[in-house]
């Protein structure tokens, strides 16, 4: 049995009769000691998701599925108090800005601290010593120092590693980082993500690696999931997902890396933006931009289909030589 | 106006020995620090070319593209147009100069004013600096301009709010443009934005260097960006300059240490073509309290001790500039 289990996950807003879905369906899953990427740009819902597993999204959102389970249990209707048990012991969260994750009134090691008391009890010199562990386990340099350290006296790369020393106080099964490392440098950031797969791989936790860059997720997760406007377009096995895309929106995606175009003189783009709240096209979201798009496309939704052991939510899913399958001979390409 | 005139032989912007060092209290009855955020930057930049300046944040970047736009004045160090020292203009002819060098900045969120509307944005370089135009000129010179990146006439009347990230990028852009600038400093244009909006605004930019003559010094952490749109690259490491050369030759064969790192650190699409590098430990170092000798050597996998105690000066290296004492062996 998966660790995560997420079926059809919608997340609404705004009022009853003319809601906004912020997340439409999304259903995925999350093994022990498997590391599951989920791409999108901004407005794809891949931030909203991961809060409704934590249990965030608060009035006057509408979290709805399903089936939302952690380990066999029903997170949707479990009493609160219980859900609150799980969330932050057994499922912890990165967040993305580190900076705004610490509470600038406390030293960090009161902010850990806070964590194990809630979750584990036991007295002041255990969770002293516990902290003193977890800030050496996620390498940082002279910790009994850093200790009684506020956050604004700590570099960002640093306080994300205070963070990720608080999501894993409690030694979780899953955890959810969100974009943990947007705020950060580049050698910071494989400095980060090489902490997260160790710490993953040492405990065997399920990891669920939320980020925009496609090139991370790729050198980073076991399974991909790319969203787009609250819905799950395509998912599948890494090494493959980028090497042969069966989605429109993934294979334009790649092709808008500046890495892809190396000896053209321009960049491939999509043209226009993510629609928003009040454009959403009633066929398929992407159609209006998509360069396969046919009527079909522009009136009818699809669904997501299984196509060639990939999930894919495309009526002409692509092929191996990246061209649409099942469209009419002749048939015109808007 | 003779400094503005473009001569033969002439680079279009140099920067000589640019420093700028900032003075930072350090509490009741403590001396004062000086923060090194740029220590002793040259280069050149030639008409209808591409500069990037790459590196972490605290590095100094965004502090050299204020020297070069002369929001701020240098500590020391000679900035020149067409050869000519702007360091020391007087007010008018900075003018002038503000006039020749515009500046994008990172966040189009945060650099219109939410109080104006776009055609009102555009409009006030204008009014400032072409005060011969009529208001009928001002208006049309305004639309030609958002015609040119890409925005329909009816956003005339639209506030930035209405605007999503790309498209504020592209009245920022346009606002740049108005003036028919020489050099363009463009600060992380592309990092707030989304991947297939990215790629829209890092054509249009190219599309107006070829159509408007105009070169750009583009200041960017993302490597793979940099590489597409730059002819020379800059790298820097706590306000100096740590290699320098053709954009094909740096990223096909780093030379400093730092280069190499940075190239290895950044993920790659396709596993393979990684750059096999030992990852970086460690952070960029205070500019407070900058470590001795190469400033890098702490988090060198090839330090020595000579790098700990010696400066390494640019010098010329295989056609490029490297700051690097080991650069022979480790090339």
């Amino acid at each position: 049995m998966a660790l995560l289990e997420v079926k059809n996950l919608t997340v609404e807003f705004g009022s009853e009769d003319k809601p906004f879905r912020a997340v439409d369906s999304v259903s995925y899953s999350v093994d022990r000691g498997e590391v599951l990427g989920i791409v999108g740009e901004s407005g794809s819902g891949k931030s909203v998701s991961s809060l409704a597993v934590m249990g965030l999204i608060d009035f006057p959102g509408r979290v709805t599925a399903d089936a939302l389970t952690f380990d066999g249990q029903d997170l949707l209707n479990m009493p609160a108090k219980r859900r609150r048990q799980i969330t932050g012991k057994d499922i912890a969260m990165i967040f993305q800005d580190p900076m705004s994750a610490l509470n600038p009134c406390f030293t960090v090691e009161a902010q850990i601290m806070e964590a194990l008391k809630v979750h584990e009890g036991g007295n002041k010199k255990q969770r002293r010593e516990r902290t003193l562990d977890l800030l050496n386990q996620v390498g940082i340099p002279d910790p009994k120092s850093r200790m009684t350290a506020y956050p604004h006296q700590l570099s960002g790369g640093m306080s994300q590693r205070i963070v990720i020393a608080m999501a894993i106080a409690c030694n979780p099964r899953l955890l959810i980082a969100d974009e943990p490392t947007t705020a950060l440098d580049v050698t910071i950031q494989a400095q980060i993500i090489d902490l997260l797969l160790k710490l993953q791989e040492d405990s065997d936790m399920g990891l669920l690696l939320i980020t925009h860059d496609l090139a991370l997720v790729s050198e980073a997760a076991n399974r991909i999931q790319v969203m787009y406007a609250g819905q799950l377009f395509e998912s599948g096995p890494a090494d493959s997902i980028f090497a042969a895309p069966r989605h429109p929106y993934t294979q334009a995606l790649l092709e808008a890396l500046p890495e892809r175009s190396e000896g053209h003189d321009r960049l491939r783009t999509i043209p226009g933006v993510v629609p928003g709240q009040y454009d959403r096209p009633a066929g398929c979201l992407l159609a209006p931009r998509c360069r396969y798009a046919n009527d079909q496309c522009l009136k009818a939704r699809p669904e997501v289909t299984d196509f060639n052991g990939r999930d894919v939510r495309c009526f002409y899913p692509l092929n191996d030589q990246g061209q649409p399958t099942g469209m009419a001979t002749g048939e015109t390409v808007l | 106006m003779s400094f503005l005139d473009t001569k033969p032989g002439v680079p279009l912007l140099e920067s000589d020995d640019l420093v700028r060092h900032y003075e930072v209290n350090r509490g009741l009855g403590k001396p004062s620090a000086m923060v090194k955020a740029l220590d002793g930057v040259s280069f050149t930049l030639e008409s209808q070319k591409t500069l990037a300046v790459v590196g972490e944040s605290g590095c100094g970047k965004s502090t050299l593209g204020r020297q070069l736009t002369l929001i701020e004045k240098p500590t020391s160090g000679a900035l020149k147009l067409n050869g000519n020292e702007v360091g020391d203009l007087s007010d008018k002819d900075a003018k002038q100069f503000r006039r020749t060098v515009q500046m994008i900045f990172q966040n189009p969120y945060g650099s219109l004013n939410p109080r104006k509307k776009v055609g009102q944005i555009l409009a006030e370089p204008v009014l400032l600096n072409m005060d011969n135009l009529g208001r009928k000129e001002r208006e049309e010179r305004v639309r030609a301009t958002m015609a040119k990146v890409g925005l329909r006439p009816e956003f005339y009347q639209r506030y930035p709010h209405m605007f999503s990230g790309g498209q504020r990028q592209r009245i920022a852009i346009a606002r740049a443009l108005i003036l028919e600038p020489k050099v363009i400093v463009a600060d992380e244009p592309v990092s707030a934005l989304d991947v297939s909006v990215q790629a829209q605004v890092l054509n249009l930019m190219m599309d107006l260097q070829e159509e408007m003559n105009v070169a750009y010094v583009f200041i960017s952490h993302d490597l793979s960006v940099v590489r597409h749109i730059a002819d020379d690259v800059m790298v820097m490491y706590l306000g100096r300059v740590a290699e320098k050369g053709p954009t094909e030759e740096i990223f096909a064969k780093p030379l400093h240490p730092y280069t190499r790192a940075l190239l290895a650190s950044a993920p790659k699409i396709d596993p393979t073509q990684r750059v096999k590098a030992e990852p970086l430990t460690g952070e960029l170092p205070s500019p407070i309290n900058p470590p001795s000798g190469c400033a890098f050597h702490k988090r060198c996998p090839f330090a020595t001790e000579e790098c700990a105690k010696v400066r390494p000066e640019l010098r010329n290296f295989e056609g490029r500039e490297v700051a690097c004492h080991r650069v022979e062996e480790i090339a």
